[in-house]
């Protein structure tokens, strides 16, 4: 009898835990390291790009293309300012690591090989190119969740996010 | 001594159901009806077990993400089908009836299991030890972002939350239903599996702990609550390990859940003690894996030897004393061999 009623209990304790999702604050997931909450008081994200054609144009004064685009669309819905800074793909991550920048867009794929130092959003668009499909992400400092799923919320809802470059 | 068996003829190497009391048996050893009841049962919670651990490793495989616990959860939900495989392999095993080259029959099949168990459980604990201390000292924060699902976009951890529900209740309900009948049935790789169960269990309810706390922005959460929980397990793993170890080693039969030596092993001196020609006794009793291997050196009284009937009558009052001593030899001799020690 004890035994059930321990059976039960735990069966609460889930049905609770699962109904603290639509209860929850609107600040979970929690950033540990408080980015998100930093860019909001700030007003400024800072935003590494690194060059790649039909995503991240270099060329003029501030970065351009597909992913910048996206990327100040992020900013106006968090209503901050994006501060760029532009550098090769492995100095992005060595800077997400150190904490310098919130976020890298560069036409990275899920495949890429900074899995366990960044962390990659859910994909949000499917690009064949050369005979293999990319999906594509942006970097995020790892375990930032909060900034992740704010942007991959956002992500979702921007119909230019998918279809071709 | 199995002059028991010597009438009832081949009946193939399964263990002949449908003939005795219970229909079931060990080797020559027939069940009584509640162990033979019990034995069905096992059988059946541990193919329902084996299955509803296949599912729990789809589950969690399709919601583990990148969170490194989740990926641990998978890995040890694979290694938690080893000891209901091993059950049913070394139960099919131990029921054949002893061959020429097999005199003593196949009981030591349930050891192998036990011992495959074992492995598998402390496994189960250094995998996750290891991986959530490496976690801890390298600072990994783990990233949990959202999913899609059904047109909405819900956060990730609530997926793998569900999904520790899930696997955790199932270990939790099983296992509890599986520790009556290894005691029933002596069944060690049974006691080994409600040990897995119990592992699988506290490792849902500690990632459920984990992940809800990198909701709320501990990055250690996960690892932490891993790294504790695992000490449980390797406690567990190891204690089995050794047992199963000792066990096929010879030592001296212990209860179903190693706690103590088994009463038995005293029981078998006190009862032929009170035979009236003999004088003293010494006894060798192992476990071969729910059945115990009984050797009785006896001195009769003022050096008389004992008739036949006298020593089948001891090594039947011997057997009567429970189900699991069934191979019994009763050696009547002039001194008590010195080479085995007073067992206390």
């Amino acid at each position: 009898m004890s035994q059930l009623r321990r059976v039960l209990l735990l069966v609460a304790a889930a049905v609770l835990l699962t109904g603290c999702g639509s209860v929850v604050p609107d600040d979970f997931p929690a950033d540990p390291d408080g980015t998100l909450d930093r860019v909001r008081s700030g007003g400024v994200l800072r935003v590494g790009a690194s060059p790649r054609p039909g995503w991240v144009d270099v060329a003029g004064e501030s970065p351009a293309g597909r992913e910048p685009r996206l990327v100040t669309g992020f900013a106006d819905h968090l209503a901050v300012d994006v501060e760029w800074t532009v550098a090769g793909e492995e100095e992005l991550v060595r800077l997400l690591e150190d904490g310098e920048i919130d976020l890298a867009v560069g036409g990275f794929t899920d495949t890429n090989a900074w899995v366990d130092e960044v962390g990659l959003t859910r994909p949000y668009t499917e690009v064949e190119a050369a005979g293999t499909t990319g999906a594509h992400v942006m970097m995020v400092p790892m375990g930032e969740n909060a900034l992740m799923s704010e942007l991959e919320r956002w992500l979702d809802t921007q119909p230019s996010a998918g279809g071709r470059p | 001594m199995s002059r028991v068996d010597a009438t009832r003829g081949p009946e193939g190497s399964e263990g002949a159901e449908g003939s005795g009391e219970s229909g079931y048996r060990f080797g020559h050893t027939e069940l009584p009806p509640a162990q033979a009841d019990a034995l069905r049962r096992a059988k059946r919670l541990e193919v329902v077990t084996f299955l509803y651990m296949l599912t729990c490793v789809t589950v969690v495989f399709a919601t583990a993400g990148s969170s490194q616990a989740m990926k641990t959860a998978w890995v040890e939900d694979s290694l938690a089908l080893v000891p209901p495989l091993a059950f049913l392999v070394a139960v099919r095993l131990g029921r054949r009836r002893p061959t020429a080259d097999h005199p003593y029959g196949f009981h030591r099949a349930t050891g192998v299991g036990h011992l495959t168990a074992a492995i598998a459980l402390l496994s189960v604990g250094l995998l996750l030890a290891v991986d959530s201390a490496m976690g801890l000292v390298r600072g990994e924060h783990p990233p949990i972002g959202t999913v899609r699902l059904l047109g909405h976009t819900v956060w990730a951890g609530w997926l793998m939350v569900a999904a520790m529900v899930y696997t955790g209740i199932g270990p939790f309900v099983l296992g509890r239903m599986k520790l009556p009948l290894a005691e029933q049935l002596h069944d060690k790789v049974l006691y080994a599996d409600a040990d897995m169960q119990k592992a699988d269990w506290m490792t849902a309810a500690g990632t459920i702990a984990g992940v809800l706390g990198i909701g709320i922005g501990l990055w250690w959460a996960d690892s932490g609550a891993a790294l504790l929980i695992s000490l449980s397990i390797v406690r567990d793993g190891w204690t089995n390990l050794h047992y199963a170890t000792t066990a096929l080693m010879d030592e001296r039969a212990r209860t179903f859940d190693d706690e103590r030596p088994h009463p038995l092993t005293r029981q078998v001196d006190q009862a032929l003690a009170n035979l009236s020609w003999v004088d003293d006794s010494r006894s060798r009793v192992r476990d071969q894996g729910h059945v115990f291997h009984v050797e009785s050196f006896v001195r009769p009284l003022s050096g008389r030897t004992p008739t036949l009937d006298q020593l089948e009558a001891a090594a039947d009052v011997l057997r009567e004393l429970d189900w699991k001593v069934h191979d019994v030899a009763v050696v009547p001799v002039r001194d008590l061999p010195e080479t085995i020690p007073d067992p206390g």
